[in-house]
């Protein structure tokens, strides 16, 4: 094997917080490389500086021994190296062929008027595809074809286009079990002809079925290089994990009263799984799964931004609850905070104190106006509760860090009065600092005797947080676990084994 | 431009200094349009002698009522994240309604409200087709616009008919102690839209609705609400400044209206208000409708013919939304 790719001391920061140091990370022509690292280890900073989507602030990357510097996606493209992102990328309207060879199109030569030339388009898109074993006909439309066999026309697409990196992130999320065999299939063959590739998994069973090496992540660091063969689960977990930190979760109480929510027979991922689970008041339960297991989906289930749940049934406080829309879920007493703050949490230019009272304006009505002296009384002694760091609450949102954003979200319910609160992903791209006060404030309102549900795919955040998990592994519960339990069990409970049925 | 129109200034504890602090804050789109504004009064005063009188400021305010009623109602509309291509349309057909129904014999108000309800109902089949069915507001409209453009030919034939009642004309070329009746009726709608917007839950909610619609769903703003009870408003309004059009006229005709719609859109974004919602404010439009109409009166008492006044208007539009985009960079706001 020939060293192919090599990044040594790579440095990235975001507005003066590091999110990269020193990062290394080497790759040999024909290897399989897994990169593995929990929420917010700087994963997908480092193939986005990679592909040429950010530019670094130190360290070098070299490409066949030579010194390389991209500044646009195209670069890295042209000098062979492609990032396939988690979300499959192809033109549906338009046919396999085409979609190989979007970017180069073979033309016709000696004719007056430039054309493609399709003979050619298609017996060369055959020939890719053949190698990577996928028999289908490059005329037929890209939307026709499942998830995999999109995924192998993207990878035929890089093929086509000279790759001899290629980032795979997370590229099973969608794909069943024998569809994962077959993604496999295809990289034993991209391996045999020489092909470099980074594999960013949560999925340890698969990064173990396929990768040749082991590189971890954590806080932006290296973590540990293994090779796969010698390494074991627990090594590469507790490179991943580290040592817990001391006093960032506050002590678990323990005195859960009544029932305050059940659900029966939620069917999650299309109908594949389904699930019953209750909410005591004063408990915190924590949701842990991987990426597409569904517990994306529990919470807004609960809070009825996915409408009617046709099947499912649900009782709030002893009675019935059917959610149509977030209103009803409000008036019922339950408030949410979602997992992508900028798309789903903020309005970017409003004030702190116009996203923190929005859901409640009602209630600072003073005759046809809005009173914004009480507004602000309200919004201040969040301000202080919650320690957000802001000039006024007059300043636009977007002004504020992120984990001042998301204080400010849970804010936003703590107006309210609420029985129950549900949070996704409540500390994803949030600094350590505003975790620990979060948890604080989550864990100071269940004592007050409020349920709270927090939803993530952070094994560690959960193991340390809640009183109760729930693991969800295909839309199904894949076991439920007391405070006490560690992340490495967490995340053994929601791998289910490749190939296990 | 970031005018939310409800940044309270004097609540921010780090005071900058002047200019920087203008251009910067929250009101610095409407201080630029403001200055433009001067900048344009004055070059007319400097031109033409004939510029710079009372009676020629006021018939500016009248003749640019019609346009100003129609941005006014625009403005939120495209601040919540909608857009009403029809409201030009519905201004022509309110003028045909009235003048067919009078003519039939029913007496001049109720068929004045008559025309207020088919522009009302226009508004809500546009809010129907964008929320209900989640269709894109620039096709919906657009197709609406033909619709009700064509409904206004089909009903006269094309032709203008005369409108002359003595009460009915009086709210298009009335005066109320020498100030022109339509000019009362546009900033009244100004004064109250401002206030609400700036003041109510409504208002919140359209700024909410337009910045980021997905979060504002799950914090539980009625985001399809909103745009329905706007898009119904920009029906009225257009059906309403179509009865001051005729009024001021005399006449109704079914074409009148339609040739202003882009002169509306383009005061709604000369304002600062963003077409992908979220930012703006009415005093913005306000500004940008007295900027156009003034541009319009100094050209034409310099003897400019209409054509180069469409060419200064487009220039004029093209260089202001250009410097405020320079300038939001520049700040790296």
């Amino acid at each position: 094997m020939r060293r192919l790719l090599e990044m040594t001391g790579i440095a990235k920061s975001f507005g003066g917080v590091p999110v990269l140091t020193d990062v290394s990370l080497t790759l040999e022509a024909g290897e399989v490389l897994a990169l593995l690292g929990a929420n917010g280890a700087g994963k997908s900073t480092l193939v986005r500086i990679l592909s040429g989507a950010l530019q670094r602030d130190g360290g070098s990357i070299f490409l066949d021994g030579e010194p390389v510097a991209f500044d646009r996606p195209e670069d890295a493209i042209r000098a062979g190296l492609r990032l396939l992102p988690q979300e499959i990328s192809v033109l549906p309207a338009l046919s396999v062929a085409e979609n190989i060879f979007m970017g180069d199109l073979p033309m016709a030569r000696g004719r007056l008027l430039p054309r493609v030339d399709r003979t050619r388009m298609r017996a060369e898109a055959r020939r890719l595809l053949t190698e990577l074993g996928l028999e289908v006909d490059p005329d037929r439309l890209v939307g026709s074809l499942s998830a995999p066999e999109r995924r192998i026309v993207e990878i035929a697409r890089a093929l086509a286009g000279h790759a001899r990196v290629l980032v795979l992130d997370e590229p099973t999320a969608a794909l069943t079990e024998s569809e994962i065999r077959r993604l496999f299939r295809v990289i034993a063959t991209l391996r045999a002809q020489s092909v470099g590739i980074i594999y960013i998994s949560h999925y340890l069973d698969e990064v173990f079925a396929v990768s040749d090496s082991i590189a971890v992540l954590r806080d932006g660091r290296n973590a540990g290089r293994f090779a796969t063969r010698e390494a074991s689960h627990e090594a590469v977990v507790l490179a991943m994990l580290g040592v817990r930190m001391e006093g960032l979760y506050p002590p678990v109480i323990g005195s859960s009263g009544e029932e305050i929510c059940s659900v029966e027979r939620l069917g999650l991922r299309g109908g594949q799984g389904e699930l019953s689970f209750q909410i005591r008041a004063g408990e915190m339960l924590g949701m842990f799964g991987l990426i597409g297991s569904g517990i994306e989906m529990v919470g807004r289930a609960l809070y009825g931004a996915l409408g009617p749940i046709p099947g499912a049934s649900m009782r709030l406080k002893g009675a019935p609850y059917r959610p149509i829309d977030p209103r009803t879920a409000q008036a019922r007493g339950i408030g949410f905070v979602a997992a992508e703050r900028k798309e789903e949490g903020i309005i970017p230019d409003l004030s702190l104190r116009e996203n923190i009272t929005l859901p409640f304006l009602s209630r600072y009505r003073d005759g046809l106006a809005l009173s914004r002296e009480r507004q602000r009384a309200d919004v201040k002694h969040w301000i202080e509760r919650l320690d957000i760091r802001t000039r006024s609450g007059e300043q636009p949102i977007r002004l504020l860090s992120g984990g001042n954003q998301q204080k400010a979200c849970l804010a936003r319910w703590l107006i309210g009065g609420m029985h129950l609160l549900i949070l996704e992903e409540p500390t994803r791209g949030v600094d350590v600092g505003a975790r620990r006060e979060i948890y604080a404030a989550l864990r100071t309102l269940v004592a007050r005797g409020l349920g709270v549900l927090v939803i993530s795919a952070d094994a560690e955040e959960i193991a340390g947080l809640v009183d109760r998990v729930l693991v969800l592994a295909r839309g199904r519960l894949a076991g439920e676990f007391a405070h006490g339990v560690t992340a490495a069990q967490l995340l053994d409970a929601a791998s289910p084994a490749v190939g296990a049925a | 431009m970031s005018s939310t129109g409800d940044l309270d200034r004097r609540t921010a504890t780090a005071p900058r200094s002047g200019l920087s602090a203008l251009l910067r804050g929250s009101r610095a789109g409407v201080a630029m349009l403001l200055g433009f504004y001067v900048l344009v009064l004055l070059a007319f005063t400097l031109i033409s002698p004939w510029f710079f009188s009372f009676k020629n400021m006021m018939s500016i305010g009248a003749n640019m009522s019609f346009i100003g009623l129609m941005s006014a109602a625009q403005t939120p509309l495209i601040i919540a994240g909608g857009l009403d291509l029809s409201v030009a349309a519905v201004a022509g057909l309110a003028g045909v309604i009235v003048a067919q129904l009078h003519a039939a014999g029913l007496p001049i108000w109720p068929a004045a409200a008559v025309a207020l309800l088919a522009g009302g109902l226009v508004g809500a089949v546009n809010g129907l087709f964008t929320t209900r069915l989640r269709l894109n507001p620039l096709i919906v409209t657009l197709g609406v616009m033909s619709v009700v453009t064509g409904l206004a030919l089909v009903l006269t034939g094309g032709l203008t008919a005369p409108l002359i009642v003595a009460g009915f004309n009086w709210i298009g070329s009335g005066e109320v102690a020498g100030l022109p009746v339509p000019l009362l009726f546009t900033v009244a709608l100004y004064v109250g839209l401002g206030w609400q917007l700036a003041n109510t839950p409504f208002g919140r909610f359209v700024y909410a609705a337009g910045g980021n619609p997905e979060a504002s769903r799950l914090i539980g703003v009625p985001v399809e609400r909103t745009l329905m009870v706007l898009y119904i408003f920009s029906g009225v309004v257009g059906a309403f400044s179509g009865l001051v059009l005729a009024a001021m006229l005399g006449a109704s005709a079914p074409d009148a209206a339609g040739q202003h719609l882009l002169t509306v859109i383009a005061a709604v974004v000369l304002g600062g208000t963003s077409l992908f919602g979220g930012r703006g404010s009415v005093w913005g439009t306000a500004l940008a409708v007295l900027i156009l109409g003034t541009l319009d009166n100094g050209l034409t008492l310099m003897d400019v013919s209409s054509f180069w006044q469409n060419v200064a208007r487009g220039i004029v539009l093209l260089l202001a939304v250009s410097l405020d985009q320079i300038r939001t960079r520049a700040l790296g706001d």
